[in-house]
């Protein structure tokens, strides 16, 4: 009888902690452009379709990484994430929210995360978590982890099934693919909602030619800063 | 009440959470640098140590259970493939590259002939995803791991887990392989005034102070800097080295520096295995360098070596074998918890 009564006292006093701080979910939402009205995004599990003006693509893998995700008051930095490391997965619903738990009061005008892992952290021993080998994101033949990945198919690929490979990363210099993204917040009841324009990137590669990128250098690194533009907080439906 | 009852809680929370493991303490030869591996990040324990070895000799880490690290890491040959210029695979696919001696990982800054990788942890990864090798994903190994009547037992004694994850699995192979120290060959009892050289034998250490030493570091024998001895290009595989992984073409057809510890055992010799006795290393680096933009600094003016003076440095090289270490029971294949 005395267990429930500490029970009790346990869950009064976890409850009084958390009401210093509230949680704000960062929600990702994979999309092709700004006309797409599907604020849910695209299911990937649904292998969705997307006509890319003339030609359907099909999107069957889309998973980055997002790091050291920072609250910023113009240029100061207001609340910062400890350990933040995220593998965001578009075929998995939960990884697609990422929640951020924050002092109550604090205000902030823009969110800034970097999309990859940092240098030091590729050249550390094995971590766990998102960050374990196993989840598909690190590089076997060499070291580094695989900050953007995205597969899928498209007519216009002459390869086997059409396919088309982007594995993006690479930590050296000059052709470090780590990206800062800076985007202002809108004060959205339900939290930060970030969507991604993969139109954004798929129409600046002309997949005929360009449909398989597996190691670091040039080509990533261009990529690497197409995908930056494709983050936005702004989605204007026409 | 209410205050004993939350102080048990306590305690059986900590209990369970704390298992008494012996941690072990890397100890760092005298004279020796500090290690470059961060032990703070996977302290060692026997029960890892042991998993470890269990994981290095078990062929369940590639796709049909035909290949382990030790297929072409020998205990036999300094953990090398012994004879082998390129290693043997899965389906009998033969690589490009020789396998080097394990030993003294510790102490290495980067990892495969062109140091494509950067941590000692993430080692594993390469052999078990190469089709040519063991064509196995970390996912799968995981999974498989986590189904066999082994190993959730062996983790759980390591780890306190019995959740098998990438981590652990890849953590328990570095400790076992971070035991692979080599410090007590002949070389390392003269030093320690033990033993002494013989006349032949002093004469070659001389004579490799004078010419090898630089890229060839001791105690190490490496000085872990990537280096383009002067080795003609195999036109056959064209292997750029390290500009590979750099793409940098400063870099182009420079190796690691291996360490020379055991070296008496670990043939055939260089990246792709090209020598198999020392007498050919030495007359490449008197007669065969080929000279090109890379060339290192060390080897642009000639060496010059009698035939007795490569005897000689031979001999000095003899004097690299570690005896304890090629027959350490502690590093063979673990009986005990595979059969
Ligand atoms: C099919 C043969 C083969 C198998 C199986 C194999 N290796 Fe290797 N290993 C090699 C070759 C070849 C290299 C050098 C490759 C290169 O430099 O590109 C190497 C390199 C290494 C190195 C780097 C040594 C150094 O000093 O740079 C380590 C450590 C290593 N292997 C550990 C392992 C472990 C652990 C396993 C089991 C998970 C394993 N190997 C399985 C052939 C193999
Ligand atoms: C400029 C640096 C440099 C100097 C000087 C040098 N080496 Fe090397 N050595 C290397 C490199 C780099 C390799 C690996 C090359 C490769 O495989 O492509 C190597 C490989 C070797 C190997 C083969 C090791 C193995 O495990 O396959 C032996 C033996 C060797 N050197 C002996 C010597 C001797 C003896 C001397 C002096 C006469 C010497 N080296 C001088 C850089 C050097």
């Amino acid at each position: 009888m005395r267990i429930p009564i500490f029970l009790l006292l346990l869950a009064s006093t976890t409850l009084m902690s958390a009401q210093t701080t509230r949680i704000i979910p960062l929600r990702f939402i994979p999309t092709y452009d700004r006309n797409h009205t599907l604020t849910q995004g695209i299911h990937l599990q649904d292998s969705s379709f997307y006509s890319n003006d003339k030609d359907s693509i099909e999107i069957r893998t889309l998973k980055f990484y997002i790091s050291g995700i920072q609250l910023n008051m113009d240029s100061d930095v207001v609340w910062k994430e400890t350990n933040s490391y995220h593998l965001i997965d578009a075929s998995n619903e939960q990884s697609l929210s990422v929640p951020l738990t924050i002092p109550i009061g604090i205000d902030f005008k823009r969110i800034i995360f970097n999309l990859g892992i940092d240098s030091a952290t590729n050249v550390m021993g094995v971590q766990g978590g998102d960050l374990d080998p196993m989840r598909g994101m690190y590089w076997t033949w060499q070291s580094g982890y695989i900050n953007f990945k995205m597969e899928g198919n498209s007519p216009l690929c002459k390869t086997r099934h059409h396919a088309f490979e982007f594995h993006i990363g690479g930590y050296h210099c000059p052709y470090n693919t780590f990206q800062c993204v800076s985007l202002p917040d809108h004060k959205a009841k339900e939290g930060i909602n970030i969507y991604i324009l993969l139109k954004e990137l798929l129409s600046t590669i002309d997949l005929a030619r360009t449909n398989q990128i597996m190691t670091p250098g040039k080509e990533a690194l261009w990529i690497s800063k197409e995908v930056k533009k494709c983050f936005t907080t702004f989605l204007d439906v026409r | 009440m209410k205050k004993l009852i939350v102080l048990l809680l306590l305690t059986s929370l900590a209990f369970s959470a704390y298992k008494v493991t012996d941690i072990l303490r890397f100890i760092v030869p005298t004279g020796w640098p500090t290690p470059a591996y961060d032990f703070t990040q996977n302290p060692l324990s026997t029960d890892k140590i042991a998993l470890g070895s269990a994981l290095f000799y078990d062929a369940i880490l590639s796709r049909d259970s035909t290949i382990s690290c030790a297929t072409c890491h020998s205990p036999y040959s300094a953990f090398t493939h012994i004879d082998h210029p390129f290693s043997h695979g899965i389906d009998n696919k033969i690589g490009t590259r020789n396998a080097p001696a394990l030993m003294n990982l510790a102490w290495s800054t980067s990892f495969m002939w062109d140091g494509a990788i950067k941590h000692l942890d993430m080692q594993a990864l390469a052999p078990m995803s190469n089709p040519d090798e063991m064509d196995e994903s970390i996912k799968q190994v995981v999974s498989k791991l986590q189904h066999n009547k082994r190993y959730p037992i062996l983790f759980f004694k390591a780890f306190s887990d019995s959740t098998i994850t990438g981590e652990h699995t890849l953590k328990a192979i570095s400790q076992f392989m971070l035991t692979l120290v080599s410090c007590n060959a002949k070389y390392d009892s003269v030093l320690r005034k033990e033993a002494s050289f013989t006349e032949q034998e002093t004469n070659g250490y001389r004579l490799f102070r004078a010419n090898c030493a630089s890229c060839h570091k001791e105690p190490l024998f490496t000085n872990n800097q990537f280096e383009n001895n002067g080795l003609s290009v195999d036109t056959s595989l064209h292997d750029m080295g390290r500009m590979r992984i750099t793409q940098d073409s400063a870099n182009y057809l420079q190796f690691k520096v291996p360490s020379l510890r055991n070296i008496q055992f670990s043939y055939p010799y260089m990246h792709d295995g090209r020598f198999t006795r020392l007498q050919q290393v030495l007359n490449h680096y008197t007669n065969g360098i080929t000279r090109s933009k890379t060339l290192s600094k060390p080897l642009q003016e000639p060496i010059v070596l009698s035939s007795n003076e490569k005897v000689d440095i031979i001999a000095f090289l003899y004097t690299l074998t570690d005896k304890t270490f090629l027959n350490n029971e502690r590093f063979a294949y673990p009986k005990n918890i595979l059969q």
